[in-house]
């Protein structure tokens, strides 16, 4: 309670803290080595290595790239469709109940895992498999995030925009879509999230490419430097690209067009 | 609610359940068992993993797992993020450093780690489940810390000098909402994505029976396993979850 009132000087501490605690789990990392083995834990050096070839061979940077346009792909189509599906239910309200109490229930509460392996069977080993599976996963989100964002559409303001002019495609425009850019941010954003806790299990059970594919391989050969490499360059990958990208999106599109309070 | 007057939409949702069901069973008709099995078959084996022993194991091994998991992450997320509140020292190493870095981890990640480091059981499974779910609640319950009303506390600190008196009367009833809301994220991602703990190293659980059977093309099983968890999920949400809600999460 008192972090907030105490201000600068304890935020400092706490940074300071913070880099010792690493500091000091870095130094005992480097000590481990030769004491533990190394399949258990690589010591750094290794780490570094197989980090270096991860990223600098290529035949390995096309898993990487594969794994990108997985995950791109998968929430392109996820957002589209949740998107068609939360419209379909909004603007012809019969088909409602349909959407939000049936399907989206049920799809919300379908494993991934599942999907993988039911995918796996139905596609063979394939990207579309890997694809197919992240689009099931992630197509509640989508739906259920731009629901809320459709429902909190002002309805004074679009009565406005119908004082104003008649042509519905052009208050569309200029009302609906700029309110829904917050909430099609912030969807994008969880999805991103949730896309990789999933992919890497699609690609592992159901997909002949991609870093899933990679931490396989490793696993089967007890390299865990490959893997402790991947998961590295993932959560790198994930902070910075949400730190960079999303979170700024996020920000910049509330302040922008306003958002949910 | 008069049978009679209920809304057209709803009737076409239903109709369009039925529809689907009508739809796969024609399709199931087609195809191979082992591409597409009816969906008697599935319910009968549906059926099984609620009644029939060995079946009845896996069911009832994944549920306890998952709930043991989610009270664990639960304790431990929302310990993390009382310390993270509770001593300035520590915020940057759980919210700036921790949480960022458990929320990033891939969960697959975890499962094979597991599998390297410990021998398996119930604990590895556990273990990798409450890792996935700790920062989901980690993430809800910070977030609800800092939700907390300040005026409220510093009135309620106007009535009383005991602290834990207020955190009791004042503090717990306002984070309540927020636990409630932890344990249904929880409760969801454990089913939907922690599940994977139980595809390496483990003999047991929804997700090992899921498995064996897709590798001997028994869709039968992996399909009704789906089913299963979707009927557990809910069971969960409306059993649990939905009345707790109602209880304490009221505001």
């Amino acid at each position: 309670m008192n972090a907030a009132r105490s201000g600068a000087p304890t935020a400092g501490a706490s940074r300071a803290f913070a880099a010792a605690v690493l500091g000091a789990l870095l130094v005992a990392w480097f000590a481990s080595a030769g004491r533990v083995p190394a399949y258990v834990l690589p010591p750094p050096g290794e780490l570094a290595n197989a980090l270096w070839a991860l990223v600098s061979t290529g035949h390995r940077l096309t898993h990487l790239g594969a794994t990108l346009l997985h995950i791109g792909a998968a929430i392109v189509i996820a957002f589209i469709g949740g998107a068609l599906l939360a419209f379909a239910a909004h603007y012809q309200r019969w088909s409602a109940p349909a959407i939000h109490q049936r399907m989206s229930p049920f799809l919300s509460a379908f494993s991934g895992i599942g999907w993988t392996l039911l995918a796996a069977i139905w596609f063979g080993v394939s990207s579309f498999t890997v694809i197919f599976t992240i689009v099931a996963v992630l197509l509640p989100f989508a739906l259920v995030n731009l629901r809320e964002g459709l429902a909190a559409l002002d309805a004074e303001l679009l009565e406005m925009g119908k004082s104003f002019g008649r042509d519905a495609g052009r208050s569309w425009r200029l009302l609906v879509l700029p309110a829904l850019i917050p909430f099609a941010a912030a969807t994008l954003r969880i999805m991103f999230g949730v896309a990789w806790k999933v992919t890497l299990t699609a690609e592992l059970f159901g997909g002949g490419r991609g870093l899933g594919y990679v931490i396989n391989v490793a696993r089967q050969d007890y390299d865990t430097a490959t893997i402790f490499a991947v998961i590295l360059l993932i959560i790198l990958a994930v902070t910075l690209a949400d730190r960079l990208i999303f979170a700024p999106l996020e920000r910049f599109s509330t302040r922008q067009f306003g958002g949910r309070k | 609610m008069n049978p009679l007057r209920r809304p057209a939409g709803l009737w076409f949702a239903d109709a369009l359940v039925i529809l689907a069901i009508a739809a796969w069973s024609y399709g199931a008709s087609q195809l191979p068992d082992f591409v597409l099995p009816g969906p008697l078959a599935v319910g009968s084996r549906l059926l099984a993993l609620f009644t029939d022993g060995e079946f009845l194991f896996h069911t009832l091994a994944s549920t306890l797992r998952v709930l043991g998991s989610v009270l664990l992450a639960l304790l431990i997320g929302g310990g993390l993020a009382l310390l993270a509140r509770g001593l300035p020292l520590l915020t940057a190493l759980i919210n700036g450093v921790l949480q960022p870095f458990l929320s990033a981890f891939p969960s697959i990640g975890w499962a094979i780690l597991a599998a390297i480091w410990f021998s398996p059981g119930h604990l590895s499974i556990v273990f990798v489940q409450v890792a996935i779910l700790a920062p989901f609640c980690l993430i809800n319950i910070s977030e609800g810390l800092r939700q907390i009303d300040r005026e409220l506390l510093e009135m309620a600190t106007s009535f009383t000098r005991q602290r834990t008196r207020i955190m009791f009367r004042v503090g717990l009833p306002l984070l309540l909402p927020y636990v409630i809301g932890s344990l249904r994220i929880a409760y969801g991602v454990a089913w939907k994505i922690a599940l994977v703990s139980e595809l390496l190293g483990s003999t047991s659980g929804l997700g090992f029976l899921m498995l064996r059977a897709q590798g001997s093309a028994d869709l039968t099983t992996v399909l009704a396993a789906c089913l299963a968890i979707v009927a557990l999920f809910f069971a969960g949400e409306r059993l649990i979850l939905d009345p707790l809600a109602r209880r304490y999460a009221t505001r």
